[in-house]
């Protein structure tokens, strides 16, 4: 098993909060959006650093080359003028600053503090065994999730329709 | 090696950038990606505690690929109704989509 | 006999339900056939149960089980003994009578056939109450007759006088009947049954004071439903009904039930010297006191009416003091010639097209010939006209009082027959005799009555003028005392009859004396120097006045309990109800809107202040869930 210095994690830390910050401080949506999928590609990178390849890849796949994909047409479709609102942040936005700097920061104590069982990285998990549970005890799970996308679909597509003039 | 606490505090700041970002903006598209940024701390902290236990390896992951799809179909309905209240208002901030009150 | 005793009721209970369910539609103007019908079949059976009973058989049977819940039992049950059979005879051949009469009466009235339905309503009424053998069907029937009373009191409803009329009927028959159920629950406690065999053979120790608490509050009953002082108010406005019904009701039968029912409860009576006191005193009262409020009134009916209390407290008088069979058969022909003489006023009334005041009538002698000869009969009857049934019954009373030793309400009943008499011719002569001073138009229209009118008339004359002979000769041994002998056996007083002796002879002549002093002073007044009244009138100005208004009880009774009833109840709907319990539901009411009020502005509608909230929440739970992993770990 391959180990990663901690420099690699520091860095890719860096980018991921760096760049969420960019996500929710822009003013212009399309800069958030780039934000966002560079957020992702770099949470992809700490998926690698944890051994989760699979998980990896199916971040890029999925984040960046989806969600992120889909965001950036919704926002283009609703881009009535080139500047957003005149308003960006809500009234409620110091509040909710205080609010979550604050839990932030408990949460971080708390977290920082307990104790752990293993210090230490256990096993690189194989695929085979992620693929064993996703399909001998987790089916059921699967099944519906499945059907959930198909909900997803039809209901996406009904809800955006246009009205027929 | 780092240790389990650093990814979680990085899950926990990202899901707490996310969270500011959700309750402070105005724009509704703008909530949506925050709330994936928080699904994606949630996914760090997940495969992060897989990681660190020795028995029931590989679970965190199984949960992070259900999270995955779950997430793909929340952000297209969500993207689909604002589309269709944009196409009805003209208008996008979510302190103007207040109709459902009482 | 069973099936008679079943029939007598029924008949008239299916005619009743027949005709006001199917009269309006269906018979109309000939409503009246089947009600007659049943009423005759009834008679006749009637007069059966008569003959069988003067044969010495007698019958108490019960029919059915009604009531049997642990020790209380009661069934539907009759009881055909002299007694039963004597009221029988009156309510039956005096219904029949009246149901004839209202034919021509009742003629052209809008509610013909309800009227005729009530009535046989009423008889079923009437009959079950003379034919019960227990206590609680008694009280069921006696509040029948009651409901029929008001039904038929307010038969012209639209009539605001006649609604409020009934209603003061009913309501002072109330006061009454409350006594009346409470002495029959006493009755149950203290007996444990309620039959009349089961009660009157007890052999129950009852302590005197229990007893005359049962009987008090038996009599309260009597009191109401025989329209006694002091509540004796609804009668004369019981005059709003119809005339057939102010003559079957309120002269013949349902008033009598009140002294049916103390004659009834004879062997309790009798175990209360205070109560029978009570019993006479309030009996030879009321004779006196209505007797003169009815010498002043102008209006017929009233005169009669008050005649009627009059001589109803001439029957209590007589049981008061234990002279049964004298009260009884005062009330045989009390029924008898009280019903003829409403009949003979209701046909008065019909040929001067409504009128009811006296002193616009007059004359009517030659125009209404039938008429004016039953009621003279009528009021010789009562008048106590030697040979006459009021004579005889009259006098037997009289005796009966004297003899117990009653000398002062002897004196009080010798008065009483006195102004009888008096008031009784004044209401003729001023009906029929001298120049008549009724409207022109309406005078030459006035006309005798149909035949379905007159012949009722002639027939009720007959026992009116020869019942006193048939069932009180000889005096104080005649047939009725002979009949009831077996009913009174036990109760009658200890002397055990005191036998037609001088003293005897000398009171019959007394009372006849007076009774046709009576008729010779009306005579006087009112034919020879009819400017006697107006004199008299002048002289005693405060009596007249004081009598004209009827001692103004109505208006007592309205400041001292009607109005301070009213005006509590104005208090209790002001204070309780609006305030008290429409604030406090609509209080409650605005109470929750205001919760609701407070609380809406949360649901704003705006996004991110939900979602807030759902954070703040989400993350106390958390801190809960992970405060009280550590506090257990």
């Amino acid at each position: 098993m391959t180990e990663f210095s901690p420099t690699a994690f520091y860095i890719l830390a860096f980018m991921v909060v760096v760049f969420a910050i960019g996500v929710v401080s822009f003013k212009n949506l399309i800069h958030s959006a780039l934000s966002m999928v560079l957020c992702f590609i770099a949470v992809a990178g700490i998926y690698i650093l944890l051994h989760a390849e699979l998980i990896a890849a199916a971040q890029v796949l999925i984040y960046v080359g989806a969600i992120s994909i889909l965001i950036i047409f919704a926002i283009m479709l609703t881009r009535h003028r080139t500047g957003d609102l005149k308003l960006f942040f809500s009234r409620q936005s110091w509040l909710a600053l205080v609010f979550v700097a604050v839990a932030t920061i408990v949460f971080t104590a708390v977290l920082g503090s307990a104790n752990y069982r293993s210090e230490s990285l256990a096993q690189n998990p194989e695929d085979e065994k992620i693929a064993e549970l996703v399909f001998n005890s987790y089916a059921f799970p699967f099944e519906v999730v499945s059907l959930v996308l198909l909900v997803a679909i039809v209901g996406a597509v009904l809800l955006a329709k246009r009205e027929k003039q | 090696m780092t240790p389990l606490q650093h990814y979680l505090i990085l899950a926990t700041v990202l899901f707490f950038i996310g969270g500011w970002g959700v309750l402070a903006r105005r724009n509704i598209i703008l909530i949506i990606m925050c709330i994936e940024l928080m699904l994606n701390a949630i996914n760090i902290a997940l495969v992060a505690f897989s990681n660190y236990s020795p028995h029931g390896a590989g679970l965190g992951e199984v949960f992070v690929f259900f999270v995955f799809a779950l997430a793909a179909a929340e952000v297209a309905i969500g993207l689909a109704v604002a589309i269709a209240q944009y196409r009805l208002r003209e208008k996008l901030g979510v302190d103007e989509l207040h109709d459902m009150r009482g | 006999m069973k099936a008679a005793v079943v029939l007598i009721p029924v008949l008239p209970l299916v005619s009743f339900m027949v005709t006001l369910l199917l009269g309006k539609r269906y018979f109309g103007e000939k409503s009246h056939y089947l009600p007659v019908a049943s009423v005759a079949v009834s008679w006749l059976l009637c007069m059966f149960l008569l003959v069988q009973v003067e044969r010495g058989q007698t019958l108490d049977w019960n029919a059915y089980s009604w009531i049997a819940v642990g020790g209380f039992q009661v069934d539907i049950g009759f009881l055909v003994d002299e007694l039963a059979a004597v009221m029988l005879l009156v309510v039956s051949t005096v219904g029949l009578m009246v149901h004839v009469y209202s034919i021509g009466y009742m003629h052209g009235d809008q509610g013909y056939y309800r009227f005729f339905a009530y009535l046989n309503l009423f008889m079923f009424s009437m009959f079950m109450l003379v034919l019960a053998n227990n206590y609680l069907l008694l009280y069921v029937f006696w509040e029948a007759v009651g409901l029929c009373s008001f039904l038929l009191i307010s038969f012209w409803f639209p009539k605001l006088s006649a609604s409020a009329a009934g209603t003061k009927a009913f309501l002072v028959n109330r006061v009454g009947d409350f006594g009346f159920s409470l002495g029959v629950m006493l009755i149950f406690i203290t007996f444990g049954t309620l039959s009349y065999a089961g009660v009157f053979d007890s052999e129950t120790a009852v302590g005197g004071g229990m007893m005359t608490a049962i009987c008090l509050l038996l009599f309260t009953g009597a009191v109401g439903k025989s329209a006694q002082f002091p509540l004796h108010v609804w009668l004369p406005d019981a005059m709003e009904g119809p005339t057939p019904v102010s003559s079957l009701i309120h002269a013949a039968t349902m008033v009598n039930a009140g002294v049916y029912m103390v004659a009834r409860s004879s062997p309790l009576f009798a175990e209360s010297e205070t109560a029978m006191l009570v019993v006479a005193i309030t009996g030879g009262f009321t004779a006196i006191f209505a007797a003169s409020i009815g010498l002043v009134q102008n209006d017929i009916k009233k005169v009669l009416a008050y005649s009627t209390v009059s001589q109803l407290g001439y029957m209590f008088l007589a049981l008061g003091v234990g002279a049964w069979a004298a009260g009884m058969f005062h009330l045989v022909s009390h029924g008898f010639f009280k019903g003829l003489l409403f009949l003979c006023s209701g046909s008065v009334i019909h040929a001067l097209s409504g009128e009811q005041d006296m002193r616009r009538m007059g004359g009517l002698k030659s125009k209404t010939k039938i008429t004016y000869w039953t009621f003279i009969i009528g009021a010789l009857a009562i008048s106590g006209a030697p040979g006459f049934a009021g004579f005889f019954s009259k006098d037997s009373i009289l005796a009966g009082v004297f003899h117990e030793g009653y000398y002062l309400l002897w004196a009080v009943g010798i008065v009483t027959a006195f102004l009888t008499a008096f008031y009784m011719f004044r209401l003729i002569f001023m009906t029929f005799h001298g120049e008549p001073r009724t409207d022109p138009e309406v005078f030459a229209h006035a006309h005798e009555s149909p035949p379905s009118m007159t012949a009722p008339l002639i027939i009720l004359a007959v026992p009116s003028a020869l019942i006193g002979l048939i069932l009180g000769l000889p005096p104080e041994d005649g047939h009725i005392d002979n009949l009831l002998h077996h009913v009174f056996a036990g109760v009658l007083p200890a002397e055990g009859g005191h036998g037609f002796g001088a003293v005897s002879a000398l009171l019959m002549a007394l009372s006849a004396t007076i009774g046709l002093g009576g008729i010779f002073a009306a005579w006087q007044f009112y034919i020879k120097r009819p400017q006697l009244p107006e004199m008299v009138k002048a002289r005693t100005g405060a009596m007249y006045y004081i009598l004209y208004n009827k001692y103004w009880v109505d208006e007592i009774y309205a400041a001292v309990i009607v109005n301070p009833v009213k005006w509590f109840s104005g208090v209790l709907w002001r204070f309780v109800d609006d305030a008290g319990i429409d604030g406090f539901v609509n209080g409650a009411a605005r109470f929750f809107r205001g919760v609701g009020k407070a609380l809406r502005p949360t649901q704003s509608g705006r996004l991110q202040a939900y979602l807030f909230t759902m954070f703040i929440g989400a993350l106390a739970l958390l801190a809960a869930w992970v405060l009280l992993q550590t506090g257990q770990g």
